[in-house]
């Protein structure tokens, strides 16, 4: 299975280390990071009578049943309900507490040991471990205290501590499996099903086996398995993970639908058009598997301190039983030791990051912005700068006519002719031209004995008189002279990295309709998104000065380096590094991978190529550049929850620890307390899900008037808006 | 004289456990009978009880246990069922009986929507982890989900928990819901080996029974709080 390649835990979806629980369940084989959320997984997918899911329920059923009667004689003992002229059946009492105790160790202990076993065996010590020793000091200790027809009897703490480790795991692999829920349609690519039509016969086949042409019927609430065609069928559908658009977009007959897509309400057939191998979709879920699967640093670091703290913890613990047993009796003295084991578990300190690193990527990636490692939304959240590519990432990258020198003619008659001409042209510049004549109401003239010339224009007879379109070479093949003043004109536009297009008719040039590129609608507000987060916006481009002042002062950034080649742009990467901090590329990704590579974060807009992908750490969807401001506030509320979590884990730990250790702490009360503390950076990592939803452009640009003060990241002020 | 109080916890089970029909006798049948014959039928709801009477048990010994801690921090410890009462012991009393009182006339339909737990966070997920118990093969099935089903919110195990808790003592605590428990015995079995349907209007002057003796408890619970000394126990009188 390809859970196996990447190592992710089949329940909750997060990473599963390097020693994974293996199970096989379905005829499949499962990973788990846990004991936790292997109990929560087979609970969510077992199957049948026979399902293992319902039998570890009723272990931990089983055991409560035994910890409950332990702990219901043990509280009739300590209330002195046996003393005086009872007290003769409190040897009883203790007997049967034991007679209760043991199975109840192996029914709930055996899991811990088994984990603790397979650590030592790789030459660990595991936070089972810890568990285990604890446990069994306070089972044995009891033993030989009933053998001995002592007093001291503590099966309550042995059974209990296993109890309500059991159920803290439970409840934290549940709620993390809450989490993964938001993950799965990401991840489903691979193991999806699609429900073939053939000859009016309905078969589930895996999507892999989907060819062309095919039929697939989707019904409602299901995710469109294959890229292709509607042929039949009217539904809304859900395209955010591929497109980053939010609304529901209506699908009729004819249109097309992507897979990845969530069909909301209607039934569809869809006539597939590539293999269901070859999507978009599949390509992201392969993609946030990759992210997913890689470590980040924080987490390197916690998983460190996971795995020296447990030895460190044993010794501790023997240290703090041989300073009581100084003073107090050795059951007191070993009860202290007791709660220092199990108040140590250092488990939620190794969930601290990647439970809110997963949720992050996830929410990332269902509004389509994949981001290749876990580690870069550390990055994004610390980012100082943000440097902009010009063409195709600030601007729209399809050309507009903004400027027309004439000669001779009025600027009507220039674009009346051209674009009659053009008309017939599909070159990119000769439909900017037939635009620009629609958006000043010219009407085209009609042309006649049209002929393309190949790689520099188009000519034939318009009017009456030959004319042409084209470059200023087709204009000198002509000999049709260009006058000196259009001249100065068309070199000066050249020089600021405008297209020309000459227009020329009866024997000589005309005109010049400069074209150049017009900044994205959105961008402007994004970029003072980006600046009202306090990152300083730079534009680097290879066009020359002009242009990108144009353009530069269009989005609102101040600091221009114009006619970079891509090796200057990298070395001006460094520098602004140098002087403000970690900064981010953001580029269409097709001329300037290597830049991109080379910035802290490289953000690609669009699909782009493949290559621009390998070198961008973070993919914007196509026209998705208004959503890089709300990129960086989820990176930085992850930053956020990863830092609480840590803090919240280490300080609980630290405070607990001192408790236990002055002997304030009751051994049930720690490892109810320990347990808590895992639940409660589960809650924290899940208020992620309140950050709320990107705006598109031009809400934000509405909002933007009103809001004088910087938008406040914070993830609680933003209600809950729940994603399909 | 403990003898007689417990016994009418006893009936008081027994007449509530007609409420229990409509919820847990649902479960009772659920769990049906035993294809291997009678006699594992009989040990598979013996099991099931068994674990839910627990559940209660252990509920019972901490409400005591509470109701203990409480009176023994606030005055000098007094033995519960006899007379002499003092005055936290006097409140939580009032308190318990208050709260019984108020569940007593929820039954009637007097007062609404007094379900304070009943919506608890983890509420389907622990409907769905009792319904994969309930499927689950094995003799520890039964017993788990007795387990399981014994912690279900439910309003007759909160008001005789508020009674355990006013005994002011683990044991008495125990005792308590233990009688109760097993008041509920006979109808549940009942629910699961007949399987058969007990009359809706035969349910209801169960579930009117239940809350007359709750009403009951609940005002002699009271009165222990609110009446002198030992006027409640007869042969302290004389």
């Amino acid at each position: 299975m390809s859970a196996h390649e990447t190592s992710l835990c089949s329940h909750c979806l997060l990473p599963a280390g390097r020693r994974p629980v293996r199970q096989r369940l379905n005829g499949e084989e499962h990973i788990f990071c846990c004991y936790g959320c292997r109990i929560a997984f087979e609970v969510k997918h077992g199957r049948g009578e026979e399902s293992e899911a319902a039998w570890l329920l009723v272990r931990i059923g089983v055991g409560a049943f035994l910890s409950m009667n332990i702990m219901l004689l043990s509280l009739l003992v300590y209330t002195g309900t046996f003393v005086g002229p009872d007290a003769y059946v409190l040897p009883w009492v203790h007997a049967l507490m034991w007679l209760f105790a043991t199975p109840a160790m192996v029914i709930l202990g055996g899991p811990f040991l088994g984990e603790a076993l397979r650590g030592a065996m790789e030459g660990r010590l595991t936070s089972s471990a810890l568990i285990v020793i604890g446990v069994a000091a306070a089972y044995l200790y009891s033993a030989f205290a009933v053998l001995e027809g002592s007093t001291h009897v503590y099966f309550d703490t042995a059974s209990m501590v296993l109890m309500l480790f059991t159920l803290g795991r439970y409840l934290e692999a549940e709620s993390r499996a809450k989490a993964a829920r938001d993950l799965e349609p990401l991840l489903a690519a691979e193991n999806a099903n699609a429900t073939i039509v053939a000859d009016g016969v309905e078969t589930q086949r895996p999507v892999r086996d989907v060819a062309r042409d095919m039929l697939v019927r989707v019904r409602p609430g299901e995710l469109i398995p294959v890229d292709g065609v509607v042929a039949e069928g009217e539904a809304n559908v859900d395209e955010a993970m591929i497109t980053g658009e939010s609304r529901p977009v209506a699908k009729a007959p004819g249109m097309p639908v992507i897979a990845g897509s969530i069909n909301f309400d209607g039934a569809l057939l869809v006539r597939c058009c590539c293999t269901g191998a070859d999507t978009r979709w599949g390509n992201i879920c392969q993609s946030v598997r990759d992210a997913l699967s890689h470590r980040s640093s924080t987490q390197r670091i916690a998983d460190r301190i996971v795995s020296i703290s447990v030895p460190l913890v044993l010794a501790l613990s023997g240290l703090t039983i041989a300073y009581w047993v100084q003073s107090e009796p050795f059951d007191r003295a070993l009860l202290i030791g007791l709660a220092v084991l199990v108040v140590a578990c250092p488990c939620a300190v190794g969930l601290a990051a990647p439970l809110a690193t997963t949720l992050g990527i996830g929410r990332l990636a269902r509004r389509g912005c994949l981001l290749r490692e876990p580690e870069l939304l550390e990055t994004l959240a610390t980012l100082r700068c943000v440097a902009f590519d010009k063409t195709g990432t600030l601007t729209t990258g399809s050309p507009h006519v903004t400027a027309i020198y004439t000669d001779r003619a009025g600027l009507d008659e220039v674009l009346s002719y051209s674009s009659g001409l053009e008309r017939h042209s599909v070159h990119a510049l000769a439909k900017a031209v037939t635009v620009a004549a629609v958006e000043r109401g010219v009407r085209p003239l009609e042309a006649q004995a049209v002929r393309a010339i190949p790689g520099r224009g188009i000519r034939g007879m318009v009017d009456g008189v030959p004319a042409a379109v084209g470059s200023a070479a087709l204009m000198c093949d002509l000999g049709w002279p260009l006058s000196l003043k259009l001249r100065e004109h068309a070199r000066g536009s050249e020089a600021d990295g405008r297209s020309l297009v000459h227009v020329g008719w009866d024997g000589r040039v005309r005109g010049v309709l400069a074209l150049e590129d017009v900044p994205r609608p959105e961008a402007r507000t994004a970029v003072e998104a980006l600046q009202s987060r306090g990152l300083y916006a730079i534009l680097l481009t290879g066009d020359g000065t002009g242009s990108a002042r144009d353009i530069a002062t269009a989005v609102g950034i101040d600091e221009i380096e114009a006619g970079l080649s891509p090796e200057a742009k990298r070395e001006a990467l460094s520098r602004i590094r140098g002087s403000r901090g970690p900064v981010a590329m953001v580029g269409d990704g097709l001329n300037d991978g290597p830049v991109l590579a080379d910035a802290d974060v490289g953000v690609a807009v669009g699909s782009a190529t493949d290559l621009a992908r390998e070198a961008a750490a973070l993919t914007l969807p196509e026209n998705g550049f208004w959503m890089l401001p709300w990129v960086i506030d989820v990176a930085r509320a992850v930053r956020r929850t990863i830092l609480t979590n840590l803090l919240w884990a280490f300080g609980y730990n630290l405070v607990a620890l001192t408790a236990a250790a002055i002997g304030l702490l009751q051994p049930i009360l720690a490892a109810a307390v320990m347990a808590g503390s895992s639940l409660l950076v589960v809650m924290n990592s899940l208020r992620l899900a309140r950050v709320p939803d990107p705006q598109p452009a031009e809400l934000a640009a509405r909002r933007s008037f009103h809001q004088d003060t910087p938008p406040n990241t914070s993830a609680v002020k933003a209600e809950y808006q729940p994603t399909a | 004289m403990a003898m007689t109080a417990y016994l009418v916890l006893f009936l008081a089970g027994f007449a509530g456990s007609f409420h229990c029909i409509g919820m847990c006798g649902g479960f009772a049948c659920a769990l049906g009978r035993d294809p291997r014959g009678p006699a594992a039928t009989l040990t598979r709801h013996l099991l099931y009880n068994s674990g839910r009477v627990t559940s209660y048990c252990f509920l019972g010994v901490i409400a005591g246990a509470l109701g203990q801690a409480i009176c023994t921090s606030a005055g000098p410890s007094a033995s519960p069922l006899d007379g002499s009462v003092d005055l936290a012991q006097r409140l939580l009393a009032i308190v318990a009986g208050l709260l019984m009182v108020t569940i007593g006339l929820q039954f009637f339909g007097v007062i609404k929507g007094f379900h304070p737990f009943a919506v608890g966070i983890g509420g389907s997920s622990f409907a769905s982890t009792l319904r994969r118990v309930l499927k689950a093969p094995g003799r520890g099935a039964p017993l788990a989900f007795g387990v399981f089903n014994g912690l279900l919110p439910c309003p007759l195990v909160y008001a005789f928990l508020a009674q355990a808790a006013s005994t002011a003592g683990a044991l008495p605590g125990l005792l308590t819901m233990l009688a109760f428990g097993l008041g509920t015995f006979p109808a549940m079995f009942m629910m699961g080996g007949l399987g058969s349907a007990i009359g809706r209007p035969w349910r209801l002057r169960g579930v009117r029974l239940a809350g007359l003796f709750i009403l009951l408890l609940g005002l002699v619970t009271l009165g222990r709080g609110v009446l002198p000394n030992g006027l409640l126990h007869g042969e302290h009188l004389v």
